[in-house]
């Protein structure tokens, strides 16, 4: 499935989600009240026989009664689903949190015990430049079974959690078949419809939780009391009764969670072997959790309404079809590899299942998985990167938006292992990593480099200069797409800043960027990645609702656009006039019609009110507007790699991850 | 319609201190998580102090009480740490931790005083590289513990503001969290001085 086409589905599935919650609720007041009306009945003296059918249990109940039923089970169920429902809004951390997750950092893992924690960076970092996403957070849950999962509400805030016992069980290819799964739920929109569902789920299933709370509560108190009287009979009756409505309410939360995302494990799954074009991996994984005596059972009474974002089946109860928040496992399996022979492996906690040496850049190819191979031949190499261009074919580009493909990985993993090692390491590390972006920021000109670097010195911590002094230095001589990859490494470190910490960070980045009194076009699309990606995780996520569904109505906007483009790229005025037309055209514009802005320096702050527009848009008019871009780049037939860059910084900014696969080395066609 | 008013805002008052309780717990979480960023600093940082006291003894056997009190004191703060690392919401654990921080920075000061009288030990190829980490690591540590006492006192501020205050006792989260506070030390004399160019 296309991105766009995914991301319109997400949509709307959560009108779908907000139809099936008032379903659930209707049916719900339903219930209550035949309950009561049943228990009236059966306890009043004289049974009328016209009572004993649907209608008249209905009728037997005085409409008082019914209003005062009606409103409770109201008030309740929307009390809980507004109270989770606030307490989820701090995005996909909050729910890490919640589960007891630790933060995983490079500087945390490099010890040699936890080689298998630092191989899990790396995959999720390496998974997240090949989808051209922010690298997300990671969070080590600490718990035995295998298990996974990623929460937020779009790949801005999302983090991905996953169990100690994941990581130490499964070997890095089983590892990465659970992260590109996990990267598909991120891309695809999921994530956003699954933290809803929590807040929804919660308010459905919360009767339940209370009936049985109280059961617990009698029974306890019988035990220790033992005084035997009745008068809990009443309070026993009123728990089992809001039994029956949890166990109603857990019908209508399977009901809602196999319309809205019991079918989407299957397509994630699909999705994992298209990434990582290795079916061994997530079914390796998958059958381990069959084999492990645990399970993907996770013991943290938080997980029982995150449980259908997670990997895996988290709760192995009596009751395990009824209450199924995914797909049997057995069929799982089978839909990726139709020749298992129903065998789980026996998996001992303990016992190293890793046999590959984590740094190691080859990729571990299935031998029944030639492509791969070949893939890596045609690829581009670490040496041939040192010069790269853009795939100079708007469709191409535009069809490589959140998609993800062992190309991809492989484009990753070169641009990844031709980056220098101290910088990577200073992107790593939430102390460096501002000196990083203080480095990539400082200008080519030496006087205007001076004075941003004693903005520096006098106003980043202690010992930040020296960092940015030595980094810049490595920096020399590298073209943006190591860049951008560098900003994008740098997120977790820059993420685990505290709030002050960050408010300097943030302002210094904008002093530097004024203070050479011309703010270029590279610097403000990583001004606008700090702030797009920095901002909703330490000011909270922000959602602006998709507004407009055809390009038309944002005409302006996209002019404006295009023409920041079309002078960038081009250097005099009929190459621009013939860039800005061919993006133009690629819009299909039915009514409106748009000029090439002449002015010579960009407005960035009219730019930025344009992308602000665009990102507006709806899914399904998106892909026209990235063509657009794309095509006013390539229109000249020549795409360096800063063009490139520029090309996923503004995708990005418009939600549309731009994986590195449109770069090609100089020279190299290879498709 | 009496009782199901009474029923909803009971149900509300529940939510209202659940949700006071889940803030703290997760606030709680944050500075737990922060402490673990001081922590990997801190035990760098004591894995380069024996190598730096094995340098300097070559040079400076004269001095081996100063050396000898570099190395128990940075012992203690090793002690220390891992007492706090295993509970960070002890305050007494951290407070301890903080005085054993501040006797080791005495310490490492007295050294790098008495090596201004060595001018070839600070010449020392070794040594200079030692001490640059050990001032780089020593930045980290300032950082990473600037961001602990930061969400250390988002976790403090929340407790005392008033609703949660008359409940934070009784959820389990009596006393303050202990910032980590001493003084911050000078550079090592050894370190090579960066300069921009």
């Amino acid at each position: 499935m296309n991105f766009f086409q995914a991301q319109d589905d997400a949509r709307k599935k959560t009108l779908w989600l907000a139809v099936l919650f008032t379903a659930a609720v209707l049916s719900l007041i339903l219930l209550t009240n035949l309950l009561v009306a049943a228990v009236y009945v059966w306890t009043s003296n004289y049974a009328r026989p016209e009572q004993l059918n649907l209608t008249g249990l209905l009728t037997s109940l005085p409409a008082e009664t019914w209003l005062l039923i009606t409103v409770g089970v109201l008030g309740v169920v929307g009390v809980a689903s507004l109270y989770k429902f606030l307490m989820i809004r701090g995005g996909g951390r909050t729910v890490a949190e919640s589960l007891g997750g630790r933060l995983l950092t490079y500087d945390s893992t490099s010890s040699p015990e936890e080689g298998n924690s630092r191989r899990l960076l790396n995959v999720v970092e390496e998974m997240a430049i090949a989808s051209g996403m922010p690298v997300p957070p990671v969070y080590l849950i600490p718990e035995n079974s295998i298990n996974a999962f990623a929460a937020g509400f779009g790949p801005d805030d999302a983090v991905i959690g996953v169990n100690q016992g994941t990581v130490e069980l499964l070997n890095r290819d089983e590892l990465q078949g659970v992260i590109a799964h996990e990267f598909s739920h991120i891309l695809n929109g999921d994530v956003s419809i699954n933290l809803r569902l929590i807040a929804v789920l919660h308010g459905i299933l919360f009767l339940g939780m209370v009936g049985y709370g109280i059961l617990r509560g009698v029974g306890h108190g019988r035990r220790t009391s033992s005084s035997g009287n009745n008068s809990a009979l009443p309070i026993l009756g009123l728990a089992v009764g809001l039994l029956v409505i949890g166990y109603a309410g857990t019908f209508f939360g399977n009901l809602i969670k196999a319309a809205v995302s019991r079918q989407r494990e299957y397509l994630a799954d699909a999705a994992a072997v298209q990434f990582t074009r290795n079916p061994d991996g997530i079914s390796g994984a998958l059958k381990k959790i069959g084999g492990h005596y645990e399970g993907s059972e996770i013991k943290s009474p938080a997980a029982g309404e995150a449980s259908h974002m997670f990997f895996g089946q988290v709760r192995t109860l009596f009751l395990n079809s009824l209450t199924a928040t995914h797909p049997p496992l057995d069929k799982r399996i089978k839909a990726i590899d139709p020749r298992w022979d129903g065998d789980f492996p026996v998996v001992v906690a303990g016992v190293p299942t890793s046999e590959l040496a984590e740094g190691a850049s080859g990729f571990a190819g299935s031998p029944a998985d030639p492509d791969t191979a070949a893939a890596t031949n045609t690829a581009i190499s670490a040496a041939a990167i040192a010069e790269i261009n853009v795939a100079a074919d708007p469709d191409q580009i535009t069809d490589a938006v959140g998609s993800l493909n062992d190309r991809g990985l492989e484009a990753a993993r070169a641009l990844i292992d031709s980056t220098d090692e101290t910088l990577k390491d200073a992107a790593h590390d939430p102390y460096s990593a501002r000196g990083l972006i203080y480095a990539i920021l400082l200008d080519e000109n030496e006087a205007q480099r001076d004075r941003q670097f004693s903005h520096i010195q006098s106003n980043a911590e202690r010992g930040v200069p020296a960092h940015t002094a030595r980094l810049h230095a490595h920096l020399a001589n590298m073209d943006a797409p190591h860049q951008l990859t560098l900003v994008s490494m740098a997120m977790p470190a820059l993420k685990s800043l505290s709030h002050p910490q960050y408010k300097r960070f943030i302002s210094n980045v904008i002093e530097l960027i004024k203070l050479d009194r011309k703010i270029s076009l590279p610097e403000w699309v990583l001004h606008r990645m700090l702030v797009k990606e920095l901002r909703p995780h330490f000011e909270g996520p922000r959602r602006s609702r998709p507004r407009y569904g055809q390009i038309d109505q944002v005409a302006e906007a996209a002019g404006v656009l295009l023409s920041t483009l079309a002078r960038f790229g081009h250097d005099d005025a009929a190459a621009r006039t013939a860039a800005f037309k061919a993006g133009a055209g690629a819009l299909e514009l039915r009514r409106a019609s748009i000029e090439l802005d002449s002015a010579e320096d960009p407005n960035f702050s009219r730019l930025n009110e344009a992308v602000r527009t665009l990102s507006q848009l709806k899914p399904l008019a998106k892909p026209k507007l990235i063509k657009a871009c794309a095509a006013t780049a390539t229109a000249d037939g020549h795409v360096s790699g800063l063009e490139g860059a520029l090309l996923q910084g503004i995708a990005a900014a418009l939600d549309c991850p731009l994986p590195p696969s449109i770069y090609e080395a100089a020279g190299n066609t290879a498709s | 319609m009496e009782t199901i008013i009474v029923l909803v805002i009971i149900a509300a008052l529940g939510f209202w201190l659940v949700s006071i309780y889940n803030k703290l717990v997760t606030l709680k979480n944050r500075f737990k998580n922060a402490f673990s960023q001081i922590e990997v600093q801190l035990k760098r940082r004591y894995d380069l102090i024996p190598n730096l006291v094995e340098t300097a003894k070559g040079y400076m056997s004269h001095e081996r009480e100063t050396l000898e009190a570099v190395i128990s004191a940075r012992n203690q703060a090793m002690a220390g740490l891992q007492a706090a690392a295993a509970d960070p919401a002890n305050a007494s654990a951290i407070k301890e931790l903080a005085s054993a921080e501040g006797a080791l920075g005495g310490a490492l000061g007295r050294l790098s005083v008495v090596m201004e009288a060595y001018p070839d030990l600070k010449a020392n190829q070794n040594m200079m590289q030692l001490s640059e980490e050990l001032t780089s690591t020593e930045n980290k540590v300032a950082f990473a513990r600037q961001a602990y006492n930061d969400q250390v006192t988002d976790y403090n501020t929340y407790k005392q503001t008033f609703p949660p205050v008359i409940f934070a006792g009784f959820f389990g989260h009596g006393g303050d969290a202990e910032l980590l506070e001493y003084e911050d030390r000078e550079e090592m004399q050894a370190a090579p001085s960066v300069s921009f160019n």
